[in-house]
């Protein structure tokens, strides 16, 4: 029966009961050229006899329908449909404790070359990368602005529910508990340690040079623009601390 | 192996059609499958493998061809040293340290470094905690593929520049200083980049342009450490020195350790092993001071799994990570090896380990296992606050059992530290270092001589 529109499973993965492919082969190989060009690419895959070690001690294999030893397969055979394919769903169940890496005889990296699969499919805006990191945005918020990961605020019960009611189990205000912790870089409620302007603005430097600022543009546009606030002003922030030095020495 | 179980030919396993159940007794699938377990999670299956290099020394003829400087390790750092899985050595400084924090332990296991800048206080090592770090940023990189090798390898080279020219704010030489790493995930993470710069001429080409804009160069060079060194490391070289000072019997105590995945699979080359340590099968840290301190280590089945932490898991999957957290670490440590707690060395492992258990009751499972760091158990053990030092507070496993087993009076001490919250609210505040040693350099910085002065 033919429909006047598609799904939206159907525009993500293609029609399973169509001939035609989901995407064209040139941007298939156009994937796997940005997963093979990486300079770890040929490092974490050594060749495969499918012996399964890195399946057996996997711990999303447990869960998931997701196999280490299938991801290298289809890099080892350049199955490109199926490397596709993967990168809907599967690569984003690896837990990356590489202890497939640890195991494998060959020395393949098969998280590692989950990373490769997902740096690309974030490269190549897949709608698939961009719902299973909506929830991430906050963490990335986070780190691309103030150089940490999370923060003591980020962790409430609201937040971690399934982590029980207290996040303290000494009742005070988070900052009279951040305060009581006797680092003083510590004592901080926004970031977990106290990270120095000339420092966050450094690593906002590193985003920008590495191309960090171009993915998170391709997965969420609006966290892209908050960031890019919140960066411009930093940097006006300590354009002017540097100016205010200048002028101090000049005195 | 036979299950022996009836499940009306229905399969699972992958294998086809073709495949027949052997149908073996529960003894005979024990013989059939011994030769597995006598290698499994074993040294020897770490160490089998063909293509492993010392990328130390790929790093010498760098510095020899004059391309990189490396920020050595002298005896300024009191350097002792270790052997690594395949027998090599391994510097690791205990003095002179500069802390390389952790994102998740400062934000949620803050007792985590308190204790371990404590134990230091303790010993008279030297140290700066400041401000002028970032996150290595690989928590988010394997949660959200969001980064690349080159940022990696540019926050890397930043972050162990800093570490080098940290001390010339006191008015002490470059180098002064040796980074130490706390989190199990930058260690790691660390450790794999440093490999990539050694061996990547385009790797360092492309970080060198971005480390220069930084100023982050050593005449004009990537400045690479010597070893990349985790805290673990240091509490293992420092493990008798720190029995030394234990106050608390602690012989009572059945531990269970879990190791970080990525302080010892991810470049496991370089992981610390023992041979009068659990037979030199298990990676050495964390086992090691737990021993020193006197404690029952208890080996487990699962002892090789990994938390369950999974990055993104943690964060936006949860019911993979407690699931696994829980029915494949927790109740194992419990049922199998009789616990009285589990100790890790690892920022998310502890969170995931602790975290997860106070949902397990929803389902039966609630096993109350108290979950602390190797350096938070070893502090508690030589006499440390439970609360203003180990921070206790934040975990939400059953710590006070713990407490308890070891003597501790757990609620006068908690009375202590509420009643210090009301100090620290009225403006008292205790550091364990001068504060103003903190700032570097940017807002905030005040020059040694200012220092000097107060």
């Amino acid at each position: 029966m033919a429909h006047a529109h598609s799904t939206r499973i159907q525009e993500f993965i293609g029609d399973p009961v169509s001939d035609s492919p989901a995407v064209g082969r040139e941007q298939l190989e156009e994937i796997f050229q940005d997963i093979q060009k990486d300079i770890r690419f040929d490092h974490e895959l050594n060749g495969c006899l499918n012996c399964g070690i890195c399946t057996a001690t996997c711990p999303a294999a447990h869960y998931y329908d997701f196999s280490p030893r299938e991801i290298v397969q289809l890099l080892w055979t350049e199955n490109l449909e199926g490397i596709y394919d993967a990168m809907q769903e599967k690569i984003w169940a690896c837990a990356q404790c590489y202890t497939c890496a640890a195991r494998c005889p060959f020395d393949n990296s098969p998280g590692g070359l989950v990373m490769l699969m997902r740096e690309a499919a974030i490269k190549h805006g897949m709608e698939s990368a961009k719902n299973v990191l909506r929830p991430f945005s906050r963490v990335m918020l986070k780190l691309i602005s103030t150089g940490n990961q999370l923060s003591p605020d980020m962790i409430n019960a609201d937040g971690f529910p399934d982590w029980g009611p207290n996040i303290s189990k000494v009742d005070a205000p988070l900052k009279i508990l951040r305060k009581a912790i006797p680092m003083p870089t510590l004592n901080t409620t926004e970031t977990a340690w106290e990270v120095n302007l000339t420092t966050s603005v450094e690593l906002y430097t590193i985003w920008e040079e590495t191309g960090v600022l171009d993915q998170l543009e391709t997965i969420d546009e609006n966290l892209y623009d908050v960031i890019l606030d919140i960066m411009d002003e930093k940097r006006e922030d300590l354009e002017d601390w540097e100016e205010e030095q200048a002028d101090e020495d000049d005195d | 192996m036979s299950t022996g179980n009836d499940n009306s030919g229905e399969r699972f396993t992958g294998h086809g059609p073709e495949w027949r159940d052997a149908n073996l007794s529960p003894a005979e699938a024990q013989k059939a499958t011994a030769w597995v377990e006598q290698v499994i999670n074993k040294r020897s299956m770490e160490v089998n493998k063909d293509r492993v290099e010392d990328v130390r020394d790929a790093m010498w003829e760098l510095e020899k061809d004059g391309e990189i400087v490396v920020h050595r390790i002298t005896d300024q750092h009191a350097p002792r040293t270790a052997k690594t899985i395949y027998g090599w050595d391994k510097k690791v400084p205990t003095n002179q340290l500069w802390h390389h924090k952790s994102c998740g332990q400062c934000g949620n296991i803050p007792g985590y470094p308190a204790s371990l800048l404590w134990l230091m206080n303790e010993m008279d090592i030297s140290y700066l905690d400041e401000t002028d770090q970032t996150s290595c940023t690989a928590w988010n990189y394997h949660g959200s593929g969001i980064g690349n090798i080159v940022s990696l390898a540019a926050v890397f080279l930043r972050n162990f520049h800093q570490a080098y020219v940290s001390a010339k704010a006191q008015g002490l030489p470059e180098g002064h200083f040796y980074p130490l790493v706390h989190c199990g995930t930058s260690f790691g993470n660390y450790k794999e980049v440093r490999a990539y710069l050694l061996h990547s001429a385009e790797l360092r080409e492309k970080v060198t342009k971005i480390l220069a804009k930084l100023g982050r160069l050593v005449d004009g060079k990537l400045l690479i450490p010597e070893e990349i060194v985790h805290y673990s490391e240091w509490v293992h070289m420092m493990r008798n020195d720190i029995a030394e000072r234990q106050t608390i019997d602690v012989s009572n105590i059945r531990a269970t350790i879990h190791p970080a995945c990525h302080v010892y699979k991810m470049v496991p080359q370089d992981a610390i092993y023992d041979d009068n340590i659990l037979g030199g099968n298990r990676v050495a840290v964390s086992t090691g001071i737990m021993e020193s301190l006197g404690t029952q280590v208890i080996d487990y089945s699962t002892w090789y799994d990994c938390c369950g932490f999974g990055f993104r898991h943690i964060i936006s999957e949860r019911e993979f990570t407690r699931s696994f957290s829980i029915d494949r670490k927790i109740k194992v440590a419990v049922e199998e090896a009789k616990a009285d707690v589990m100790i890790g060395h690892d920022t998310g492992c502890i969170t995931t380990l602790d975290k997860n258990q106070w949902i397990g009751k929803a389902a039966g499972k609630d096993y109350n296992l108290p979950v602390l760091a190797d350096v938070q158990f070893a502090a508690l053990a030589c006499g440390a606050h439970p609360y203003k030092i180990v921070q206790s507070h934040w975990h939400a496993s059953a710590t006070e059992t713990l407490m308890e087993k070891m003597g501790i009076d757990w609620q006068a001490k908690k009375v202590e530290f509420e009643n210090y919250l009301k100090e620290v609210e009225a403006g008292k505040f205790e550091s364990l270092y001068d504060p103003r040693l903190a700032i570097t350099s940017g807002p905030g910085y005040k020059p040694v001589k200012q220092l000097a002065n107060g």
